[in-house]
């Protein structure tokens, strides 16, 4: 056996040219693969993360109606059960309490359907670093009679920092909620329809505004580790008694979770059509090695050589430039992708205008997730490896005089 | 042949026209009751919903049948809050804004104030006389009095959202004690009840009024009038934008 591997070895640098030649098919296909892959993931979990992570949050806490009936009305009293739930799960860092609700808001001459999120400001920024996205003005602090609104939302109504804007709405058992605010900052969303129809205000003025005394109509809770949203959900739902639920962003946006797994599939179908093209690569290739060696494998046999032996010496030969071949093309993606990472491709104007209206930002988000090169890498080798087994049957009933004749 | 059916038409016309004069003749005996020169009210509206109830309390004036103006005076939330009536129009003061605001069109048909009336509501009232044609149905007896069954149907061209209204008026004092509702289709939408008659001065008027929309169910406005003075001395000027937030 390790003569077999002596000879493998030797044999693959015997013809450099053509070695070299498999192994960038081998390394171009797990770059293609990988950087394919990469801006899949890229694109969509910046999609979760514009409008799930740095808004929605990954888990909600509502009052079971509010889901039927997004109204002020079905929202939740922060009862100590509940609050003792919430402190005794493991994952559950904390909760933000919010007040969402529709509103019209008006400017001097524009007005506008929004929606108006009271939240605890101080908290929201320690955990969604809400200050970090003041473009203009200052942040708020929790006494504040004042509003951040979305920068969509100021463009078309005009607004600046200091101007009033006039928010009108429905409150709790139909209260008339009207209410006045000066803009204190505007602020700027990944996700172009947050910006357009956030306004942002402190908990306590929305408490004020849509008559709720200590009410919310949500809680967002903040996870130790965002990828168990689906088990702590589960959890939660177990101990909450019925008038709470929680829900995971993907009930909370069926919409978002449609346009991922749409994505996903497109992905796989191209996936796919590229593994299909990559394999006839690597398997005319091995033809071609073994067209070209035709006369060698002819003359080994008839001086005694066992085509087993020969097919495996072969068939290592075929693994070992796959290895390195997917090896090599795992390290050169790795930068590429690092790079376009840190600096995304923005889209053109055309292109921006439609993936906004689907809500999303308009950039090439490229992932570093590891697991996408090892996932390339190991898929091209296995396909690599399957392709070999041709080789392999070819020598074990190669016909030496017959081969050497033609 | 030919001239007896043109006689039968001629008398069915005749016939029809002196039944439609009554029924005008009855609804503008009630507007003139109900209105007066000018009035002053003072109400309390409960706004019933499945799970919750919610009492407001406001003050009204009217004068003649175009001019109208209310304010709240409970919840504090909504305290100060006015609707000012002119002809079609309804405008809205709200303190907390500090801004009257004209309710556009496509607002006319939403809720006024949580309950189940509508800001079309505030306004209809004498369009029952210009937007539809009236006509005697029957006699009832509703509330224990002798009542005119009525049935309006809208003109063709008329600005109005119901199909067709029923409404029994009794025949002593000219109340309205029942009024239904009904869409384009023939159903029923709404229906008002008046009862708890009383005296208001000289005038015997129902001092509850109940609406029930019929597909909500355990939904319901019920409407108390507590006060209710008519001919008394009113400004014009009341009943004007600029005057809106002085009204206490």
């Amino acid at each position: 056996m390790k003569t077999l591997i002596k000879l493998a070895w030797r044999n693959i640098w015997r013809n450099k040219r053509r070695t070299f030649i498999t192994m960038a098919s081998i390394f171009f296909a797990v770059i293609l693969s990988t950087l394919i892959v990469s801006v899949k993931d890229g694109v969509q979990s910046n999609m979760i993360k514009n409008s799930v992570g740095d808004f929605l949050g990954y888990i909600q806490i509502q009052q079971t109606d509010y889901k039927e009936d997004m109204t002020v009305d079905n929202s939740l009293l922060l009862s100590d059960s509940l609050r003792s739930i919430l402190t005794n799960n493991s994952n559950i860092v904390t909760y933000l309490p919010r007040i969402e609700s529709f509103a019209l808001a008006a400017a001097d001459e524009n007005t506008k359907g929004t929606m108006v999120v009271g939240a605890d400001v101080s908290k929201e920024n320690q955990f969604n670093n809400l200050a970090e996205r003041i473009i203009d003005g200052e942040y708020l602090n929790n006494d504040d009679k004042a509003v951040l609104v979305g920068s969509g939302l100021a463009k078309y109504l005009n607004l600046s920092v200091g101007d009033t804007i006039v928010l009108m709405g429905k409150g709790y058992h139909s209260a008339t909620a009207a209410g006045k605010y000066q803009v204190k900052g505007i602020l700027k969303f990944g996700s172009p329809e947050l910006s357009n129809r956030l306004v942002f205000l402190p908990i306590k003025e929305a408490q004020w505004l849509f008559d709720l005394e200590s009410r919310y109509t949500s809680l967002n809770l903040q996870l130790k580790d965002v990828t168990l949203y689906n088990q702590t959900t589960t959890e939660l739902n177990q101990v909450l008694n019925t008038d709470y639920t929680a829900y995971s962003w993907e009930a909370l946006l069926p919409q978002l979770k449609n346009i991922i797994e749409t994505d996903k599939k497109e992905g796989y179908m191209f996936m796919f059509i590229l593994y299909m093209v990559v394999s006839f690569g690597i398997f005319g290739t091995t033809l071609m090695m073994l067209a070209e060696r035709r006369h060698e494998f002819g003359v080994l046999i008839s001086i005694g050589m066992k085509k087993m032996k020969l097919a495996v010496s072969v068939w290592i030969e075929i693994i070992s430039l796959t290895f390195l071949g997917a090896l090599f093309g795992m390290l050169a993606a790795f930068p590429i992708c690092l790079y376009f990472n840190i600096n995304p491709i923005p889209l053109g104007e055309s292109l921006r205008k439609l993936t906004e209206e689907y809500g999303i930002e308009a950039v090439l988000q490229f992932s570093i997730r590891p697991g996408i090169f090892t996932t390339q890498a190991v898929v091209v080798f296995v396909l690599a490896s399957v392709i070999s087994v041709y080789s392999f049957i070819k020598l074990l009933r190669y016909n030496p005089i017959k081969e050497m004749k033609s | 042949m030919k001239k007896s059916i043109t006689i039968i038409a001629l008398l069915l016309i005749s016939f029809s026209r002196i039944q439609a004069q009554t029924a005008i003749e009855i609804l503008q005996e009630l507007e003139l009751r109900m209105q007066g020169k000018s009035s002053y009210v003072e109400m309390s509206i409960i706004v019933e919903r499945p799970k919750w109830r919610k009492e407001m309390a406001l003050k009204s004036w009217s004068m003649g049948d175009k001019l109208g103006v209310s304010v709240i005076t409970s919840p504090a939330k909504e305290k100060g809050t006015v609707f000012l009536i002119r002809d079609k129009e309804v405008w809205n003061f709200l303190p907390s804004i500090d801004r009257k605001i004209k309710m556009p069109p496509s607002m006319m048909m939403q809720s006024w104030m949580g309950t189940d009336l509508t800001n079309d509501d505030l306004v209809k009232q004498s369009s029952m006389i210009e937007d539809y044609a009236q006509k005697i149905i029957g006699e009832e007896v509703k509330e224990g009095l002798n009542c005119w069954k009525l049935e309006l149907v809208p003109f063709e061209d008329a600005p109005v959202v119901w199909g067709k209204i029923v409404i029994w008026i009794d025949q002593e004092h000219y109340m309205q004690l029942r009024v239904e509702f009904f869409d384009e289709d023939n159903y029923l939408v709404n229906t008002m009840i008046a009862s708890d008659i009383r005296k208001f001065g000289d005038k015997t008027l129902p001092s509850t009024i109940t609406v029930i929309p019929e597909d909500e169910d355990g939904n319901k406005t019920i409407i108390s009038y507590d006060v209710w003075e008519f001919d008394i001395a009113i400004d014009e000027q009341m009943f004007t934008t600029n005057y809106m937030k002085r009204i206490k």
